[in-house]
């Protein structure tokens, strides 16, 4: 139990960012990167941010603290940068909508303050019980984030479903990757509040990993999968003649 | 129900949406069939009449008013059914354009932007309708003359449509 576990937490530990080191790669090639530069730079951060800690647990195991305190100030840069992603992905999605992309900004800005209220009076009244005050800090943190870019996700997919807007493209991707992420972490850290023995927090640390993982794949997948711009629409155009035909007729 | 379990089952409900949002993409593209359903079921002369302030004048100076009333909200109730109609048509018009928007033709995606365009000021117009509608079958006294430019706006798209028809061979091309 003890060897397959260490195996399954070093492969979501490792596997993960071997495949993300693609993704900035596949990006530069594509010529993507000057399309959605945060995100690009967000997959960099993630991949120093790994090299960093396997660092300090490869080479300095003892510093168990040095480890926790370089884990939190990463991970609150990364959360930071998840935001500046998500925006990059809504301007990407609606800049060639304006009507769209001023009402939904105006809807943002009220969804973002609430979903923040939501956050601050949940971190208010169910603070939980982790027996670590940093570990206790950290939860209430990504807790809260996921509320928030989960909120903003369901949003984006809502307003774009509503509008007719393809949710094909890489953008999307991005978008669906977050989300799988936020849910993850939504779940896990607020477990993770509750306090806990080793085989919850184990398996916690596994959907953590597992989380991340998947998303990943989804970006990489997205990212793959080319898009291909001419053919969703011209598989339509054939037709288009009667369509006009129809319109004319329904006049 | 304890707070962490409330979490975990909003994660799940979530995780569920995202996954499905990301399994049916093909679903997602144009699908002419419902757009030509949609267009067809389309009388947008019958719903001019409904939204007409002069005829609804004319029966509020004619009819009693409880006699008024029950036939303003048939009114609405008919006017509603024509809204929901040209609110799933402006999103086909949507999808269409928005497939487009992405050829990489710069005059096809220049045309399929302004259609889509259309088609989503056309859908706001259309959800707002379905709102304000909706009040005035329980209010049958509210205003609704601000319905009135969704059957302007779906024309201005409709003529769009078909200014577009001369050059579907271009579009062909695309392919």
């Amino acid at each position: 139990m003890e060897h397959w576990h260490k195996f399954v937490s070093r492969y979501l530990w490792i596997a993960p960012h071997v495949f993300l080191a693609a993704v900035p790669a596949v990006m530069y090639i594509r010529r993507l990167h000057k399309t959605f530069p945060l995100f690009f730079f967000y997959t960099l951060y993630e991949i120093c941010q790994f090299l960093l800690l396997f660092g300090i647990y490869l080479f300095a195991p003892t510093h168990a603290i040095l480890y926790q305190y370089v884990f939190v100030l990463t991970l609150a840069g990364s959360a930071a940068l998840r935001f500046g992603v998500m925006q990059e992905v809504f301007n990407n999605v609606f800049h060639d909508y304006p009507r769209l992309e001023s009402f939904n900004a105006d809807a943002m800005r009220w969804l973002t303050g609430l979903l923040l209220m939501v956050a601050i009076l949940l971190g208010i009244y169910s603070s939980g019980s982790a027996p670590d005050h940093l570990l206790a800090g950290v939860a209430l943190l990504d807790r809260s984030v996921a509320i928030i870019q989960a909120g903003m996700l369901v949003f984006l997919f809502f307003s774009a479903r509503m509008f007719g807007l393809s949710s094909g493209s890489f953008a999307f991707g991005i978008a669906l990757g977050f989300g799988l992420l936020a849910t993850t972490d939504l779940a896990v850290w607020a477990l993770r509040l509750r306090g806990s023995n080793l085989p919850l927090v184990r398996f916690l640390n596994l959907l953590l990993t597992g989380g991340f993982h998947v998303s990943v794949l989804v970006w990489l997948g997205y990212l793959l999968a080319v898009e291909k711009p001419a053919t969703d629409a011209s598989y339509a155009v054939p037709e288009l003649e009667q369509w006009s035909g129809e319109l004319e007729g329904s006049r | 129900m304890n707070t962490e379990l409330v979490f975990v089952l909003i994660a799940v409900a979530l995780l569920v949406s995202f996954a499905y949002l990301g399994t049916r993409r093909a679903k997602d593209s144009p699908d002419l069939g419902q757009a030509l359903a949609a267009i067809h079921a389309l009388d947008i002369e019958a719903f001019r009449n409904l939204m007409d302030p002069e005829e609804e004048a004319f029966l509020r100076a004619r009819l009693p008013v409880q006699e008024f009333r029950t036939l303003r909200r048939e009114r609405v109730h008919a006017a509603l059914a024509y809204v929901n109609e040209l609110s799933r048509a402006s999103l086909q018009f949507a999808r269409f354009g928005d497939a487009a928007r992405r050829s990489s033709d710069p005059s096809v995606a220049a045309s399929g932007r302004q259609i889509a365009n259309d088609a989503i000021s056309l859908r706001m117009l259309a959800l707002n309708a379905r709102v304000r509608l909706s009040l005035a079958g329980v209010f049958p006294g509210l205003d609704t003359s601000s319905v009135r430019p969704l059957i302007d706006r779906y024309n201005q798209a409709a003529s769009l449509l078909q200014g577009l028809n001369g050059r579907s061979h271009d579009l062909r091309e695309t392919a």
